[in-house]
């Protein structure tokens, strides 16, 4: 039987070199070096557009909201300290401005996202065979979107972008143990929503 | 058959975490029940259709519109007074992002309630009799007067973007840094057969408009070509901000995404 891979990206820099070169990075940020936050913007921004744009599910949003988060950033790095990596700390703050955009767009429309948050069943009649077919990469972002925000954002930053559940828990706020359960809530999830679809 | 029991090291075997003797006891029960085969196969097919999702590009505007605000609220070194063509060029650019940013915040302001949800209202109060009463002839009004405000404010930025957009051209051109910034005939080429292509958008959407001014598919459709052309000419000056630097890459990049629009 298939095994999996390891996971392949990692946010945590490569260690004490790496944390020197953050601070040396941010120092100048603080600074009000515009082409260090240039260099800073041009490190992170792809990959928190991509989790900004599935998190929310379109671009335009996803673009204001990236926007914030920079804006964010550089407000708070006064208090960056290095105590995580810089990536895993701007992970961080993307994943608050999102899941607040998101509460309040819920609350704006009346949406009970969270009210579906509960465990899937393990063995879910008549949902199987997805290994049989290619899943789509369309199929799998629009069954992204049908997924309650915590356990989404939990497996777009481990199974998407590829962080450890270590680095999940350190940027959604949360226990290893509860990045574990969002991930495996949310992968049930999807097997049900791409089951469905595929019969 | 109690297969809860395994749904953590089933994870974990997707994660390729999982230990040796979990492994061996997880591939004993695997061997006698087929839903959780099932479930591993179906998991790992799910991850490996994750894994593989693209990067979603990331508009350059972005950027000139973050260097804009930031630059506008004083939280990083302010351009020096321009002296030099180099100079007047880089000013042109900071004028350019700051102008960016003036028209997104007041685009921003306009447009939630010109979509087509909340145009909607209007078109229906033509159609029934039973709704044509003051309230909703106000919000025709209404939606009106802020649909002739949100199409003046992209012309102003258009004219402005143009005028940002040739002016940086001219200041630079004798200098050795503009010859490096001056763009390449065929990507000029792109450029302009883009801008017609809107431009074209533009003259039909403001036809069926006129046909029918009600229309809120002729509005969107006049907007979308009015953002189109704001996006291109947004693209056309990161474009010429990233030659002036010498960024080959970042002008690829510019130029695949403005080829695309």
């Amino acid at each position: 039987m298939a095994t999996s891979k390891a996971t392949t990206a990692s946010v945590a820099g490569p260690g004490a070199a790496g944390r020197a070169a953050d601070m040396a990075l941010v120092a100048r940020c603080r600074a009000g070096d515009l082409a260090a936050f240039g260099e800073l913007y041009a490190a992170h921004a792809g990959k928190l557009f991509s989790v900004a744009c599935r998190m929310l599910g379109n671009p335009v949003d996803a673009e204001d909201i990236l926007q914030e988060i920079f804006l964010s950033a550089h407000r708070k790095l006064e208090g960056f300290r290095g105590e995580s990596a810089l990536g895993t700390w701007l992970y961080r703050l993307a994943m608050n401005q999102c899941l607040d955009y998101l509460r309040s767009r819920a609350a704006r429309t009346s949406q009970l996202t969270e009210a579906f948050d509960d465990e899937p069943a393990l063995h879910q009649p008549g949902r199987s065979g997805l290994a049989e077919q290619t899943v789509a990469r369309m199929d799998l972002e629009r069954a992204l979107a049908q997924l309650p925000a915590g356990c989404r954002a939990a497996f777009v930053l481990h199974d998407v972008q590829g962080l450890d559940h270590r680095e999940v828990a350190e940027a959604l706020g949360i226990a290893e143990g509860t990045s574990k359960s969002q991930v495996h809530k949310a992968r049930l999830r999807l097997r049900g929503i791409l089951g469905a679809r595929g019969r | 058959m109690d297969c809860t029991r395994y749904s953590e090291s089933i994870d974990d075997l997707i994660d390729g975490t999982v230990g040796s003797i979990r492994r061996a006891e997880l591939e004993r029960h695997l061997d006698s029940c087929g839903d959780c085969r099932a479930l591993v196969a179906d998991l790992e097919a799910i991850r490996d259709a994750a894994s593989s999702l693209d990067p979603i590009e990331l508009p350059p505007r972005v950027w000139l519109q973050l260097a804009g605000r930031l630059r506008q609220e004083g939280r990083v070194t302010a351009t020096p007074v321009p002296t030099s063509p180099i100079a007047r060029r880089a000013a042109w650019l900071a004028i350019a992002a700051a102008l960016i940013l003036a028209i997104g915040t007041s685009l921003v302001m306009l447009l939630p309630r010109l979509r087509p949800g909340a145009a909607a209202p209007a078109t229906g109060a033509t159609n029934s009799p039973a709704q044509v009463d003051g309230t909703a002839d106000s919000t025709v009004q209404d939606v009106e007067t802020e649909f002739r405000m949100a199409e003046q404010h992209y012309q102003n930025a258009i004219t402005k973007l143009e005028q940002a957009a040739r002016l940086d051209q001219a200041t630079g051109g004798g200098t050795p840094a503009g010859n490096q910034a001056a763009i390449d005939p065929q990507t000029a080429a792109m450029l302009q057969k883009s801008l017609h292509v809107i431009d074209v958008a533009i003259a039909e959407s403001r036809a069926a408009l006129r046909a029918e001014p009600q229309s809120a598919a002729a509005r969107d459709s006049l907007f979308d070509a009015l953002k189109r052309k704001v996006a291109l000419l947004q693209d056309t000056i990161a474009l010429m901000n990233e030659m002036r630097k010498g960024n080959a890459a970042g002008a690829a990049q510019i130029i695949g995404s403005a080829s695309k629009s």
